[in-house]
């Protein structure tokens, strides 16, 4: 190595920049990287906290396989995700065309939407408790008012898990309109002005247009939505608890049923590596076909 | 076609509106009936005032169950956790973005595909880790015999200032100042510890106060956590305490879970009142979700 070249390399490289990361990645490490590896050991045990903590080789994979609850919370995930991502992805769309003019207006109709997704999802969910409650609940009480036959909402086994999707749509609407606003606000105004003098209406104008300029932003949302909608768990927990008849019952639920009340911590983990795979084929995706204008941040 | 467009224009509005009153009735109805007795509630003749407002409601409901613990240890955990967050998020997101390292990157992709991973994938590892947690909880020096960090303020507080996302914050932040700022400081003899405190900290509250902030709502949020790691009646947070004092009941006493409900979103809605504009911009730059 020359001089000059050994002291460029010094100047590229300053120890003292370690100090700075250390102390944000020795909790990452421990908490967040670390884990991850002792989940997948996990797997190959019956580790119960407490006294066993043996090597079961593949014997919780094979349970899995073959376990008609999981299959069933894998089917709601699934089930779960399509219900709610068509609509709120749809419905936020619709309200950032509405909603993105500049003027205060805008402004307080915008927060109002907004509101529900600054609370937490226990308060969302114990106020539909209420709302969905079959004898007293404000829908039978409309319902009635309509004169129609009541509904046991989240007690009915075919209903209750779009009443676990509209909690969500609820509380998350705001979230995907605020997306939304930040993508169209990036759309360039002289596209319009051009499509204007081309003569094109306000529909070519959306279809040619907002369509196609916002395709990172819908694309982003839709990672986003798919991320957390395989991770649904609390307003399952505190709405039905899995029931009825486990057809609201989610993987992330399984988890925690296992894993917290009944301390298969092994067999939870597989189930855990489950969902880490689900995660990860949605994160490929979003390295291979996303990162059009958007970093890749994401929650 | 100019008539057409007024009413267009005449027709969104009304839908907004409308989809609106819809969005926000169950906010007016947590309200009401935190308001109403549990007769008036229960009664099939709806009414939706209530006959007298019933703001003993709120008392009763903070009296079952040791409420001002429970909103305390929310807070507590809400304030510590933004603290520690600010400080090691931007002295990282620092260190990534204006200081140059061995191996910088690849220590940057770690951190990048740890986000990607959801809390709830490693929510066992990291209950088994704080549990085992050497010489806390009556453990012996290898992590075995007591209970670890179970019921304690720092098995809640860990795992929530161990994310990622405000370092991506803040180093998303600092790459946006021109280099010769750093020569300027250089030459002036300052060192990176000093400048950092001297010229980029002072320079950092708008995204300090993005990220104070959405940290701050995602801690007092938490339910899932908070649910594992405490199973002590004085160790709940309040998110934990509306379910397990109310909503898990036989005959759940309605007055009292919205009361209970409505006095854990205030903070939040007063904070959101007064920060929107952070809340926004943080929820825009980094796409959390909640």
């Amino acid at each position: 190595m020359t001089r000059t070249a050994r002291k460029r390399s010094r100047i590229g490289h300053e120890p003292v920049g370690y100090l700075f990361i250390a102390p944000f990645y020795l909790f990452f490490l421990f908490i967040i990287l670390l884990p991850i590896v002792i989940a997948v050991v996990n797997t190959f045990t019956n580790y119960d906290l407490y006294k066993q903590n043996d090597f079961i080789g593949l014997a919780n994979y094979k349970t899995l396989l073959g376990d008609p609850i999981f299959h069933q919370a894998l089917g709601n995930t699934l089930l779960y995700s399509v219900l709610y991502i068509v609509p709120s992805m749809v419905l936020g769309l619709l309200l950032a065309l509405l909603l993105s003019g500049e003027s205060r207006g805008y402004q307080v109709f915008r927060t109002g939407f907004y509101l529900p997704y600054i609370i937490s999802m226990v308060c969302a969910s114990t106020i539909w408790l209420w709302m969905f409650d079959p004898s007293s609940g404000f829908l039978n009480q409309l319902l009635a008012k309509l004169g129609l036959a009541p509904s046991t909402w989240l007690k009915d086994p075919s209903l209750a898990m779009l009443c676990v999707v509209l909690v969500s749509v609820w509380k998350n609407l705001g979230y995907c309109m605020l997306i939304n606003l930040s993508g169209i606000k990036g759309i360039p105004g002289y596209l319009y002005e051009a499509a204007e003098i081309d003569g094109a209406g306000a529909l070519q104008r959306f279809r040619h247009i907002t369509l196609p300029m916002l395709q990172p932003t819908t694309f982003f949302l839709f990672i986003t939505s798919c991320i957390s909608s395989f991770n649904v768990f609390e307003q399952v927990n505190v709405l039905t608890g899995g029931g009825p008849l486990n057809t609201t019952t989610t993987i992330v639920h399984q988890i925690y049923i296992r894993g917290f009340s009944e301390f298969k911590m092994g067999y939870a983990s597989a189930m855990s590596v489950v969902l880490m795979i689900m995660v990860s084929i949605i994160t490929i995706i979003n390295f291979r076909f996303g990162n059009q204008g958007q970093d890749t941040d994401m929650g | 076609m100019k008539r057409s467009k007024a009413l267009r224009k005449y027709l969104a509005l009304v839908f907004t509106v409308l989809l609106l009153l819809v969005v926000l009735t169950p906010f007016f109805l947590m309200v009401l009936t935190s308001l109403k007795t549990l007769p008036e509630i229960l009664s099939p003749q709806f009414t939706l005032l209530p006959e007298s407002p019933k703001f003993g409601n709120y008392l009763e409901a903070m009296q079952r169950g040791d409420w001002p613990r429970y909103l305390f240890n929310s807070a507590l955990v809400t304030v510590v956790t933004v603290v520690i967050s600010l400080i090691i998020n931007s002295l990282a997101g620092y260190g990534f973005a204006r200081i140059p390292f061995r191996g910088r990157e690849l220590l940057f992709f770690f951190a990048l595909i740890g986000m990607m991973v959801p809390s709830q994938v490693t929510m066992i590892p990291v209950f088994i880790i704080l549990k085992n947690f050497p010489l806390a909880g009556g453990n012996s020096l290898l992590g075995a015999g007591g209970t670890g960090l179970i019921n304690t303020y720092a098995g809640l507080i860990l795992p929530y200032i161990a994310g990622p996302f405000g370092v991506f914050l803040c180093r998303q932040f600092y790459m946006n100042f021109p280099t010769s700022m750093d020569d300027a400081a250089k030459i002036d003899g300052c060192g990176r510890l000093t400048a950092y405190a001297r010229i980029y900290l002072p320079l950092s509250k708008p995204i300090l106060g993005t990220l104070a902030v959405l940290k701050a709502s995602q801690t007092w949020n938490d339910y899932m956590w908070p649910l594992i790691m405490i199973n002590k009646e004085s160790m709940m947070t309040a998110q934990v305490a509306v379910v397990a004092k109310f909503a898990t009941e036989v005959s759940i006493q309605w007055h009292l879970l919205m009361a209970a409900t409505a006095v854990i979103i205030l903070p939040l809605l007063i904070l959101f009142l007064f920060t929107q504009k952070y809340f926004v911009e943080g929820v825009v730059t980094t796409g959390i979700k909640g």
